[in-house]
């Protein structure tokens, strides 16, 4: 019967031949676990698009209404909580994922030509994410949902010349309204998940064009020398991607899911009060991700200076972050090979840590 | 190192069997929690109220036979908030002089019936039912008499409920 079915669609559009050249994708075969973190991602952003799908069923995106939906979804629809929950630890879990897939990829030097696209399209991935997880600290309809929402748009109102414009259409008008959360509602879940959606496969194409680098120790017995750029395409030994990789990259998000799920059962999504704009002690928290830039908004008081910390260094660093491939062309992979990058990388690593432990702490504390 | 895919069938095998168990794990730990979601409303009970409609001495002196629309306004809890749920009683007093408390809602498929006093009936405008002034069918598809709300006259005042009587599958309201 099924190979009845399976012929059918065969005759008309060679769906096994498909499906073979899908699954049969060369994989490096030393460094398999070191691969997962990719598929990993793509797992999590279909669980975070299940779950927020869901969640749509109750929510409002209306200031006053927000955070009562978002109560009444984790205290009164049958497992709301565990729901609520997987997509907060779903998000956590991604933000963080997508940093070590990105530290992954940095010390392999799998940037490098001809993978240049594969990064940049990675970026693009990375900036939408971390949008998305800002957009839905802001939708809860909570304190620090409405505090959030007023300084990263005066953030966003100090980039040079076009600042004033951005604030006023990012705010739906010039002051912080229920527009605002309606345009943030309205990005959170169409317009940024319709990003990743577009260049997650854009992102694979790549890969498959280009071939997956992977890390130097699977090239040690290649002749080539590393300035070769043909030698980066021929691994030692290859598996095919099903089910060899597949197989690991499921016990990967198995793993990672349990350990969403626990957090979603045990500690749940936080929702703390209604929004009062006229609370006068309340003193507002960035989500764990954003605290190392919270913190680097700390260090340049002052007109002149503000804008170092809300444009220029954040730019900056993200720009050259962008143009990595571009920046770095040397021919070594090997980490070791290249003791500038590793320690530049690394260093960068202990700075965001640094940065984002003592971010938690507020530098003026609020009244009690 | 461990054997490929390619290089041991029956490890093929077992890593299709994992694959297909996480798989399986993974969707019953995400449909749980959604069809809990989807389903919940099922499991809730609705808010039930009291709301004044009038005086019982200002109803009993309408016309016999000449419905008199009263529209009233429940306030119950629902999700996240309190809403009101603005409803038509239409109330008729009959000959002996008995009050009725009608809704206004086609026993059909809910749509808001029309008094016309030319004809001494109520007309729905979506389907052609018709209904006598005191509720019964009769013309087009209504499969029973109008519905009566849940009503009760204490200290002469007369309370509604946002309820049915008779309608144990909870339709309309
Ligand atoms: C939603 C986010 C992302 C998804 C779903 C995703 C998915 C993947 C997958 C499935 C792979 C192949 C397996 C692996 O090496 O892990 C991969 C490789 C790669 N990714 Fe990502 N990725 C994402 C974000 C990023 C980011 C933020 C960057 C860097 C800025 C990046 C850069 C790369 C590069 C350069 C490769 C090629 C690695 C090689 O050839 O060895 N990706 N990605
Ligand atoms: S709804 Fe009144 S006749 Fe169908």
């Amino acid at each position: 019967m099924l190979k009845k079915i399976q012929n059918w669609f065969d005759e008309r559009i060679e769906l096994t031949e498909l499906i073979n050249e899908f699954n049969g994708e060369r994989i490096p075969r030393r460094g398999g676990w070191a691969y997962t973190f990719g598929s990993l991602l793509a797992f999590l952003f279909t669980v975070q698009v299940t779950t927020g799908i869901f969640l749509l069923f109750y929510y409002v995106p209306y200031f006053p209404m927000a955070r009562n939906a978002t109560y009444y979804i984790k205290h009164h629809v049958l497992l709301g909580n565990i729901l609520l929950g997987i997509h907060l630890w779903g998000a956590f879990t991604m933000i963080f994922f997508l940093l070590v897939h990105m530290a992954r990829v940095y010390f392999s030097g799998a940037y490098k030509k001809p993978r240049e696209l594969q990064w940049v399209a990675g970026m693009v991935l990375f900036s939408v994410v971390v949008v998305l997880g800002l957009t839905g600290y802001m939708l809860i309809g909570n304190e620090n949902s409405w505090w959030t929402i007023n300084v990263l748009t005066n953030v966003a109102a100090h980039t040079p010349v076009i600042g004033g414009f951005l604030r006023i259409i990012v705010r739906g008008g010039t002051q912080t309204s229920v527009i605002t959360m309606q345009h943030i509602f309205a990005v959170h879940v169409w317009l940024l998940p319709i990003v990743v959606i577009m260049f997650i496969p854009i992102h694979l194409f790549l890969i498959r064009k280009t071939g997956h680098q992977g890390m130097a120790l699977e090239y040690n017995k290649s002749k080539l020398s590393d300035d070769d750029i043909n030698k980066w395409k021929h691994p030692d030994a290859t598996i095919p991607f099903f089910p060899d990789q597949f197989y690991k990259d499921m016990i990967v998000a198995l793993a990672v899911f349990v350990v969403i799920y626990l957090l979603a059962v045990v500690y749940g999504a936080e929702i703390g009060p209604m929004y009062r704009p006229l609370a006068l002690n309340f003193a507002p928290e960035a989500d764990w991700y954003f605290l190392a830039n919270e913190e680097l908004l700390k260090y340049f008081p002052g007109h002149g200076l503000i804008i170092f910390s809300t444009f220029l260094v954040p730019s900056i660093g993200f720009a050259i972050l962008f143009a990595l491939p571009f920046i770095d062309r040397g021919h070594d992979r090997s980490p070791f090979k290249r003791p500038a990058a590793t320690v530049l990388g690394i260093l960068f690593l202990l700075l965001l840590v640094y940065l984002t432990l003592i971010g938690g702490e507020p530098k003026a504390p609020a009244t009690v | 190192m461990t054997k490929s895919s390619e290089e041991s069938p029956s490890r093929r095998t077992f890593m299709m069997v994992v694959i297909g168990l996480i798989s399986a794990i993974v969707g019953v730990a995400l449909a749980v929690p959604i069809l809990g979601e989807v389903l919940s409303p099922l499991f809730k009970k609705r808010d039930i109220v009291w709301t004044e409609l009038g005086k019982v001495s200002d109803l009993e002196n309408i016309e016999p036979l000449v419905p008199k629309f009263v529209p009233v306004y429940f306030r119950v809890k629902e999700g996240w908030t309190v809403n009101t749920l603005p409803r038509q009683v239409i109330v008729v007093k009959d000959i002996t002089g008995k009050l009725y408390f009608f809704s206004n809602q086609c026993t059909h498929l809910g749509c808001p019936l029309h008094w016309m006093p030319a004809r001494q009936k109520f007309m729905c405008p979506c389907h052609g039912g018709m209904f006598n002034v005191l509720g019964k069918v009769v013309g087009g598809p209504p499969p029973r008499p109008l519905f009566v709300w849940v009503h009760k006259i204490e200290n002469g005042t007369v309370l509604i409920q946002n309820k049915f009587l008779d309608n144990p599958k909870e339709r309309g309201v």
